[in-house]
C-alpha cells in the first residue's frame, strides 16, 4: 500500500486495524482511537480519497491502496494548510484529540462541495464527535475556508 | 456591572489571543499518553467484574501466564492492602474503602480485578479470557431510593442501608414559610446518570528503573501533583521519586481529577516488572468502569406568596453515588453540592435540605463539570415554570421578581455561599431580549394554531468558581486545601517562563496564564512560555484543573508573582538607570521613563545585568529573577442565563434545539475567545444530557450502555450555532476580578432545554420529571 505518498510493504496480523497498522507500525500517531468501534470519527483517514473509519477496518483488507492521514494533509515545512488555519483563527479545537478526523473530513467535503452552507457543514460533520468544542468554532472555520475569506487579524496570530 | 466586549487599550488582557499548541495539535503532532512508546514498554489489559455484586471467591491466572506474550497477571494477592480513600474526609461521610484490584468482593460491573501485561494489547486481551475467576453473585442495589433487592447485602457491612451520608439543616424559618404560603408547588425530579466522555479516555505509562528506585508515570490526568502524591502513598515509594508528566490530555471535564484505580495497578505492575507498562483504556472501559456523574432524585417543595413572592424551598436530595465514594468525598459531589446552590440567584432565605448519598451497584460518581448543580438548576428550573404556569405568571417575570438585585450583592445565601457580585436580573433581561421573548411568544401562539409547537425555556444560574479556602469551606470541604503558587522567572535574554499547577486539558490554559505573565510584567505574548505538565518543574498543585478555579487560582498567582518579578525589574533598571524606579513603566519589552520616555532599556538588558553585571549582583538582594506567589482568593460566583428555543414534534417526539442562547459574566475576561468556547463546549454536554445521554443498567446492575450507539454523544447536526452575549461584573475577591465560568453551560444548559420542551408542551399538560427528553420520553409527556 502507499500512506502519504509513500510505498508500504509489512506483513501484520489478520485482524490488525488500519488504525493500529498506522499508529503502532508506522508511528503516525496523529490519528486518534475514540471509541474502536466506527462512531467518533477521530480515527478518520483518507482510503483511495475517501474517508474511512480506520479502526474498522482491517489492514489486510487495504493491499494496493493509497492512505492519507492529517500527517498527510498538512505541509511538511510546519506551517498550516487553509482548513487548519482556519481552525486555529476561530478557535475551533480545544483538546485536539478529535481535530485530525475532523481535518481530513472536512478536506474531503470541500473537495465534495465548495460552498456548503451551514446545515450542510453541520450534517457533513455529524459522523464526527467533539467533546470539547460544541462545534462552534469548527462549523465557523469551514464556512471560513469555503468562503475563501482568512480572517482579518483582529486577533494577534 | 457593563456589557462588554472590549479590552482596556494596550491590555494582553482581554485579547482573543490565538493559542500557541493549536499548529502541533491540527497537524496531528499532538503526542497524547497512547502515543508514548518507550524501549521494553509493555501493554496492559484488566480482567473486569461481569457481576454488579459478588463475592471474589478465588483467582487462577495459571492459564493465563502462559498465553503467548503474556509477561504477569497481577491481582490484588501480589499488592499491599492499600485504599485509595484519602486521608482527608468530611465529617459524617462514612469512609468506603477503594480496593486497586478486588480483592474480596467486586461491587460494579467493570470493577478492575486482575491486570495482564503483555507484548502488545491484542495478546493482553486474548490472555484476559484465560483469567479464571470464580464469583458467588450477590443481590445487586440498582436504586438509591428504591426497595433494596432481596436477599440484600450491603456494599459496606457497617452500613446495613447502604447510605454513606446524611444531613439536614434548616436557615432561616421554612416551617413559617410553607405555613404562611399562598400556594406550594412540589416535584420531583429524576437527574439521570450520565458521563464526562471525553474523546480521550483514561490512560498512563508507569516507568519503574529498579536501579535508582524512580518512577516515572505520564498520565492523562488533571491532577499531576495529587497523582503523584496518591503513587507515594500506595506503592511506598518515596515522593520525591516520582514523576508525573501530562502528555496532551483529550478532555477530562472532572473525570481526570481522580486516580484511578487502574493507574496504582499499572504503577505496581511496572515496579514489578522493572519495565514501562501502557494502559490505555477503550471506550467500552470509560463508559463502564470510569467516574460516573450526575444521577441524583431531588424533591421540591417551594412556597409562593400571593404576590408571587418565593418564601421558601424544601428539598430532599437522594445522590445514587454508585459503588464507593471515590477517593474519599465523592459521594458528595452531586448531592450535597445541589443542597447547596439549590437557591440559586433567587432571594430564599427560608430553606430547608435533607441529603442523602447512597451507594449503588454501578461505577462511582465523581466530579463531571457543573458536578450536582447540574441536577439542582434543572429541578429548581423546571419548578419555577411549573409555579409559572400554576399562577398565570409571566415566567421570565416571575423570576425576575424574586432575583437577588445586582445592588444588594455582596450577599451571602441560605446555606452560606457568598455571592460577591453579579449580573442575575440583567443577564435574565439581556437573554431574553436576544431571545426575541415578545415576538417569540407571538410566533408560538401563531404555530400552535398551525398544529407546531414550540416552547422557550430560561435557566438562570450562578456557579461558584474558582474556589480559594473561603469558597471550599463555603461549599463544605473544610479539609482540602484549595490555592496554588505559580512561579514566573526570566532568562538572561528577557524571556519568561511561567510555572504554575492549573495543568491545560484542552482549555488553552497555556495562552491564558502567558497572557497574565505579559500583562503584568509589560513584555511580549510571544516572549513567554508556560509549563504545567511536569511535577518536577512546576510548584505543587493539589487540586490541579478543577471547579472553574484555572484562571482565577492559578491565575491569579501567575499574576501576583508577575507583579513582583515586574518590581524586581524596575528596581534594577532604576539602578541602571540611576533613577528613582516609581518613575519607571515596563510596556512592550521596553522600560522607560514615565518624564521622559527617551531614557529606556530593554527588559532583555536588564535580564542581562541581573545575571551579569557585578555591580547590580551586589547591590541587589536576590537577583535572580524568579518570583514565586501562592493566592489564595476569596469566594467567587460567576453568573449568567441560558435560554433554549425548541420546536417539539407531537406525533415522533423529535425535538429540535432551534436557538441556543448563553449570556455569560465572568468578570474580567482574560481571553473571550476561550471563554465563548468553554461555554459553547459545556452547552453541548447540556444538550447530550437533556436530549441523548443516559447510562442505563438493567435490573440486575448490568450496564445497557456500553458503546457510543447505546450513549450517544451530541454532534454538529443536534447542535444549533450558539449566541453568547457577555456582562462583566468583576470580582472584588480576586486578583483583577477575574471569575471561573467553565462549567456554565453544563450548569445551565440542560434546565434550559428542559424548561423549552415543557413550554411547547404545554397545551398537553406535560411535564418534565426527568432527562434525557428522548422521543419515547416525550410521546409519553403528551399521552399522560
Amino acid at each position: 500500500m502507499s500512506v502519504n505518498g509513500r510505498a508500504v510493504t509489512l506483513t501484520v496480523p489478520a485482524r490488525m486495524t488500519l488504525a493500529d497498522l498506522l499508529r503502532d507500525k508506522l508511528e503516525l500517531t496523529g490519528t486518534h482511537l475514540g471509541c474502536e468501534h466506527g462512531v467518533c470519527g477521530a480515527c478518520t483517514v483518507l482510503v483511495d480519497g475517501r474517508s474511512t473509519r480506520s479502526c474498522i477496518v482491517y489492514a489486510g483488507q487495504l493491499d494496493g491502496a493509497e492512505v492519507t492521514t492529517i500527517e498527510g494533509l498538512s505541509p511538511p515545512d510546519g506551517t498550516l494548510n487553509p482548513i487548519q488555519q482556519a481552525f486555529r483563527e476561530r478557535h475551533g479545537l480545544q483538546c485536539g484529540f478529535c481535530t485530525p478526523g475532523l481535518v481530513v473530513t472536512i478536506h474531503e467535503l470541500l473537495g465534495d462541495n465548495p460552498s456548503p452552507t451551514e446545515a450542510a457543514v453541520r450534517e457533513a460533520l455529524s459522523g464526527n464527535v467533539c467533546r470539547c468544542t460544541g462545534y462552534q468554532g469548527i462549523v465557523a472555520a469551514v464556512l471560513d475556508v469555503a468562503r475563501g475569506a482568512s480572517r482579518a487579524a483582529t486577533a494577534k496570530s | 456591572m457593563r456589557e462588554t466586549h472590549e479590552a482596556a487599550s494596550g491590555s494582553v488582557i482581554g485579547k482573543p489571543l490565538h493559542r500557541a499548541e493549536d499548529a502541533r495539535l491540527l497537524t496531528g503532532r499532538g503526542r497524547f499518553v497512547a502515543d508514548l512508546r518507550l524501549p521494553r514498554m509493555m501493554h496492559a489489559a484488566f480482567v473486569r467484574s461481569p457481576h454488579a455484586h459478588a463475592r471474589v471467591r478465588a483467582i487462577d491466572a495459571t492459564r493465563a501466564v502462559l498465553a503467548p506474550g503474556v509477561a504477569a497477571v497481577i491481582t490484588a494477592a501480589d499488592l499491599p492492602d492499600v485504599s485509595l480513600a484519602h486521608v482527608n474526609q468530611v465529617p459524617g461521610l462514612v469512609k468506603t474503602p477503594q480496593p486497586v484490584l478486588a480483592r474480596d468482593l467486586v461491587r460494579f460491573v467493570g470493577q478492575a480485578v486482575a491486570v495482564v501485561v503483555a507484548e502488545d494489547r491484542y495478546l493482553a486481551e486474548d490472555a484476559l479470557e484465560l483469567v479464571d475467576v470464580s464469583y458467588e453473585e450477590l443481590p445487586a442495589v440498582v436504586s438509591a431510593d428504591a426497595a433494596k433487592p432481596e436477599g440484600h447485602v450491603p456494599l459496606l457491612p457497617e452500613v446495613p442501608d447502604d447510605v454513606v451520608y446524611r444531613d439536614h439543616r434548616a436557615f432561616g424559618d421554612p416551617a413559617g414559610a410553607f405555613a404562611s404560603a399562598a400556594r406550594v408547588f412540589t416535584s420531583t425530579y429524576r437527574a439521570s446518570r450520565f458521563v464526562a466522555a471525553p474523546l480521550e479516555g483514561r490512560g498512563c505509562v508507569a516507568s519503574f528503573e529498579p536501579a535508582s528506585r524512580t518512577l516515572l508515570f505520564w498520565s492523562s490526568t488533571q491532577s499531576p501533583h495529587l497523582l503523584r502524591r496518591r503513587l507515594a502513598l500506595t506503592t511506598g515509594l518515596p515522593e520525591h521519586r516520582i514523576r508525573v508528566m501530562m502528555p496532551d490530555v483529550g478532555g477530562g471535564f472532572g473525570q481526570k481529577i481522580a486516580i484511578s484505580p487502574e493507574e496504582v495497578a499499572v504503577a505496581f505492575a511496572s515496579v514489578q516488572l522493572g519495565i514501562p507498562v501502557k494502559w490505555v483504556e477503550d471506550r467500552r472501559e470509560n463508559l463502564m468502569a470510569a467516574p460516573h456523574a450526575k444521577e441524583q432524585i431531588i424533591r421540591l417543595e417551594l412556597a409562593v406568596g400571593s404576590d408571587g413572592t418565593f418564601l421558601g424551598l424544601r428539598a430532599r436530595i437522594v445522590g445514587d453515588i454508585g459503588a464507593y465514594s471515590y477517593n474519599s468525598a465523592s459521594a458528595l459531589i452531586e448531592p450535597f453540592m445541589a443542597a447547596k446552590l439549590l437557591p440559586g440567584v433567587y432571594r430564599i432565605d427560608n430553606y430547608e435540605y435533607d441529603v442523602q448519598a447512597v451507594l449503588t451497584n454501578k461505577s462511582p460518581t465523581a466530579p463531571y463539570r457543573g458536578v450536582g448543580w447540574t441536577a439542582a438548576q434543572a429541578a429548581r428550573e423546571i419548578l419555577i415554570d411549573e409555579a409559572a404556569r400554576g399562577l398565570g405568571a409571566d415566567p421570565v417575570e416571575l423570576r425576575a421578581q424574586n432575583m437577588i438585585r445586582s445592588d444588594e450583592l455582596p450577599r451571602m445565601s441560605a446555606p452560606g455561599l457568598l455571592y460577591d457580585s453579579g449580573s442575575y436580573l440583567e443577564s435574565l433581561r439581556l437573554a431574553a431580549q436576544t431571545a426575541g421573548y415578545e415576538e417569540f411568544l407571538v410566533e408560538q401562539e401563531r404555530a400552535r394554531a398551525e398544529g407546531r409547537y414550540l416552547g422557550i425555556g430560561f435557566s438562570p444560574y450562578v456557579e461558584p468558581a474558582g474556589w480559594g479556602t473561603e469558597g471550599m469551606n463555603q461549599i463544605g470541604l473544610h479539609s482540602f486545601p484549595s490555592n496554588d503558587s505559580a512561579r514566573v522567572s526570566m532568562d538572561a535574554s528577557g524571556k519568561v517562563t511561567v510555572s504554575v499547577g492549573t495543568v491545560a486539558i484542552g482549555q488553552g490554559h497555556d495562552t491564558v496564564m502567558a497572557q497574565i505573565a505579559a500583562d503584568a510584567l509589560g513584555v511580549e505574548f510571544e516572549d513567554v512560555t508556560v509549563l504545567f505538565a511536569d511535577t518536577s518543574s512546576v510548584p505543587v498543585s493539589l487540586a490541579g484543573t478543577r471547579a472553574s478555579r484555572s484562571t482565577v487560582v492559578g491565575g491569579g498567582a501567575v499574576g501576583l508573582a508577575a507583579e513582583d518579578l515586574r518590581g524586581k525589574l524596575l528596581r534594577i533598571a532604576g539602578l541602571m538607570l540611576e533613577t528613582d524606579p516609581r518613575g519607571l513603566d515596563i510596556a512592550g519589552g521596553l522600560v522607560q521613563a514615565r518624564e521622559t520616555p527617551s531614557i529606556s532599556l530593554s527588559v532583555r538588558e536588564v535580564a542581562e545585568a541581573a545575571f551579569f553585571d557585578i555591580g547590580v549582583r551586589a547591590a541587589e538582594p536576590e537577583p535572580n529573577l524568579t518570583c514565586t506567589r501562592l493566592h489564595d482568593p476569596g469566594a467567587t460566583c460567576s453568573n449568567g442565563c441560558i435560554a433554549a428555543i425548541v420546536e417539539v414534534d407531537a406525533e415522533t417526539g423529535a425535538i429540535t434545539v432551534r436557538r441556543l442562547i448563553g449570556v455569560e459574566d465572568c468578570g474580567t475576561v482574560v481571553n473571550p475567545m476561550l471563554v465563548d468556547g468553554q461555554l459553547a463546549g459545556g452547552l453541548a454536554q447540556g444538550l447530550g444530557g437533556a436530549l441523548l445521554e443516559r447510562i442505563v443498567y438493567d435490573e440486575r446492575g448490568q450496564i445497557v450502555t456500553t458503546t457510543l450507539m447505546e450513549y450517544l454523544l451530541p454532534t454538529a447536526a443536534d447542535m444549533p450555532n450558539v449566541e453568547i452575549k457577555h456582562l462583566s461584573s468583576p470580582s472584588p475577591n480576586t486578583w483583577r476580578g477575574i471569575k471561573g465560568m467553565a462549567e456554565a453551560g453544563l450548569v445551565g444548559g440542560p434546565a434550559a432545554i428542559a424548561n423549552a420542551v415543557a413550554d411547547a408542551l404545554a397545551p398537553f399538560g406535560a411535564r418534565v420529571g426527568s432527562l434525557p427528553l428522548t422521543a419515547e420520553a416525550v410521546v409519553r409527556m403528551i399521552g399522560a
